[in-house]
């Protein structure tokens, strides 16, 4: 029997890979990259885009622009994409706006990309409302969760709106390319897997004529942000009188440092000393909103909880079973949090 | 210095409850204030002002006619003029739009030096509007400012990089948009709280007042759905060796994007 057919078959179905006429496909991402390491909010976003060009039918390119960043092509094909675009200029050591939406609007335009994916980092916050204005296109912005609209063939994006309050989902019905940037932090690294291959293909800009509009002093500044107060703080760890003596409130400042949040307490740890008076938390001191709340060795009465009740997330850790702390919380640990914030500490450290 | 701050009047957040388990948003007190990011570039543009490098500074906001509350409180602040951008072919506004209408009024008003913006807004927190108008003005931008200064000529910036911060300068015309938590607005005047209000005059421009391109304003993006975040189960127990559940405690925590 004559099999050719499904030859022909095989050569309709393929896409060809280096499509550039008309019609917007394919899937960019476009990669953030030191001359060691492809940031992690850029790989997140590559394994997005694997997710939805499969979805779709379609290829993931990646998008390398910088100085000295070609030796990660091979990286990003390792973590999902099919094919790399490498602008390697020494003129893109320092990022510049205009220079960098001049590259991309260039190769947006001669290979029309589907979507464009960026990791919401500030580099991606700074260029990408500026390049989606150039192309004139929307832009989902800080995304934490894309879906794909198989019926209309359309990016759905997510965002936080009211500081996550609320979400929002929305769409680029005509424009093209969609645009979105993703929050790091809500999508996972994809695995990488060594025995995939895609091409490299390095691109020659001329930016002579984009004259650069910053001067960079210090890339690594020593500026530190103000500290949020307790009431606005993302993340509050409470000791209670159940941390014992010093030693085990220390475990407490500990904790709130690695978790980038603030010290609290009950009036049981202002009484031992170890906080002052504007540190406590309940109804003799500060009403705090965290999202997440972690009471260490705190019993939980109601003079206490009750600063604590906008909290999104508690974490209670306490020996007691019978702690009325227990009741409100959404994880109950039921074990001494002098041995079990250490734990913690270890495990957060891999 | 010629500096101009677009700002953005939102519903109080703090009026709002919202119930994850009931999937609803509650408005227990319509209040509408000047956003945060608005304030925090106001601040910075006032400080600029009594540094002495400024010549006139102009309040902008793109809304309906109650926004006119937020650019008074601008003029009380010390804004010298103020401008309202009203007219209901601009209510559909998303942030493309928004920026072309703000471009077309600012160009209008013979090029500032210096636009200061928020970077993130307190309500939909897109952070588009800066970067956009800069592109459509053809100025530079600096995005996340958390300090800024000026030598009369060129600015200087301290803003969000990579997972730290770094130091930048560059010379007007600029976009530059501010962190909301980085400069606490101060408090009005009384006597220039009142003369804002009668003495002081907001002028109103309509679509007809701006040369605008009727294709501009149709808006890029459809919203498609509202949506809660998955509510946080109460009740789950660990118990047993604590090395273990210390472990198992920033496994759970993780999964839920609480810690990084």
């Amino acid at each position: 029997m004559d099999f050719s057919f499904l030859d022909d078959w095989a050569e309709e179905e393929a896409p060809a890979l280096d499509q550039t006429g008309e019609g917007y496909r394919n899937i960019w991402v476009m990669a953030e990259a030191t001359r060691e390491a492809i940031l992690p909010p850029s790989l997140a976003a590559l394994g997005q885009a694997r997710e939805l060009a499969d979805q779709f039918g379609i290829y993931v390119f990646g998008l390398l622009v910088g100085s000295g960043v070609e030796a990660q092509a091979q990286e990003l094909i390792t973590y999902g994409a099919d094919r790399v675009l490498v602008v390697d200029d020494p003129l893109l050591a320092d990022y510049q706006p205009e220079r960098y939406v001049h590259i991309l609007a260039d190769l947006v335009s001669q290979y029309r990309p589907e979507i464009l994916l960026m990791a919401a980092t500030p580099l991606g916050n700074n260029l990408a409302p500026r390049l989606a204005q150039q192309l004139d296109t929307g832009l989902l912005s800080h995304c934490v969760r894309l879906d794909a609209d198989m019926s209309e063939r359309l990016l759905l994006g997510t965002v936080p709106i009211f500081g996550g309050e609320m979400h929002h989902t929305l769409a680029c019905p005509q424009a093209r390319p969609q645009i979105a940037t993703l929050l790091p932090g809500s999508f996972a690294a994809p695995y990488p897997d060594s025995s995939r291959s895609g091409q490299v293909e390095s691109i020659l800009v001329d930016l002579a004529d984009v004259p650069p509009s910053l001067t960079w002093i210090d890339r690594d500044s020593d500026f530190a942000a103000p500290e949020p107060s307790l009431a606005h703080a993302p993340v509050v760890v409470a000791a209670g009188r159940g941390m014992g003596d010093a030693a085990g409130f220390a475990l407490v400042e500990k904790l709130a440092h690695r978790l980038g949040g603030r010290v609290a307490g009950s009036r049981g740890a202002l009484d031992e000393g170890w906080i002052q008076e504007e540190q406590i938390v309940g109804v003799a001191g500060q009403t705090v909103a965290p999202t997440l709340y972690i009471a260490c060795g705190v019993s939980g009465d109601i003079y206490h909880t009750f600063g604590a009740r906008q909290a999104q997330f508690v974490v209670a850790i306490n020996p007691d079973p019978e702690a009325p702390i227990h009741k409100t919380a959404h994880m109950a640990v039921l074990g001494d949090a002098r041995q079990v914030i250490p734990a913690m500490l270890e495990a957060l450290e891999t | 210095m010629k500096i101009l701050v677009p700002i953005k009047q939102i519903l109080d957040p703090s009026g709002l409850t919202f119930r994850r388990d009931k999937e609803r948003m509650f408005v227990n007190r319509e209040d509408y204030i000047l956003d945060p990011g608005s304030k925090a570039a106001l601040e910075a543009a006032l400080r600029l002002q009594d540094a002495g490098h400024v010549e006139t500074l102009i309040a902008i906001s793109l809304g309906p006619a109650r926004a006119d509350d937020a650019l008074r409180e601008a003029l009380a602040l010390g804004c010298d003029q103020a401008f309202l951008l009203c007219d209901p072919a601009f209510e559909a506004a998303d942030s493309s739009v928004a920026a072309c209408i703000l471009a077309a009024a600012i160009q209008k008003l013979e090029g500032p030096d210096l636009i200061l913006t928020g970077s993130r807004s307190g309500d939909t927190a897109l952070g588009q509007i800066g970067p956009r108008l800069a592109q459509a003005l053809g100025y530079g931008q600096i995005t996340d400012a958390w300090t800024l200064e000026s030598d009369g000529k060129a600015l200087q910036a301290t803003c969000r990089w990579g997972t730290g911060f770094a130091a930048v300068t560059a010379s007007p015309p600029l976009v530059i948009t501010v962190s909301p938590e980085a400069f606490p607005l101060r408090y009005a005047h009384g006597a220039r709280i009142m003369n804002a209000y009668r003495e002081w005059t907001v002028t109103t421009w309509e679509a007809a007042d701006l040369d605008l391109d009727p294709a501009a304003l149709a808006p890029k993006l459809v919203l498609r759905s509202e949506g809660f975040p998955a509510p946080f189960e109460r009740g789950e127990v660990f118990r047993g060796d604590p090395q273990d559940i210390g472990r198992d405690v920033v496994v759970a925590l993780r999964q839920q994007k609480l810690i990084p």
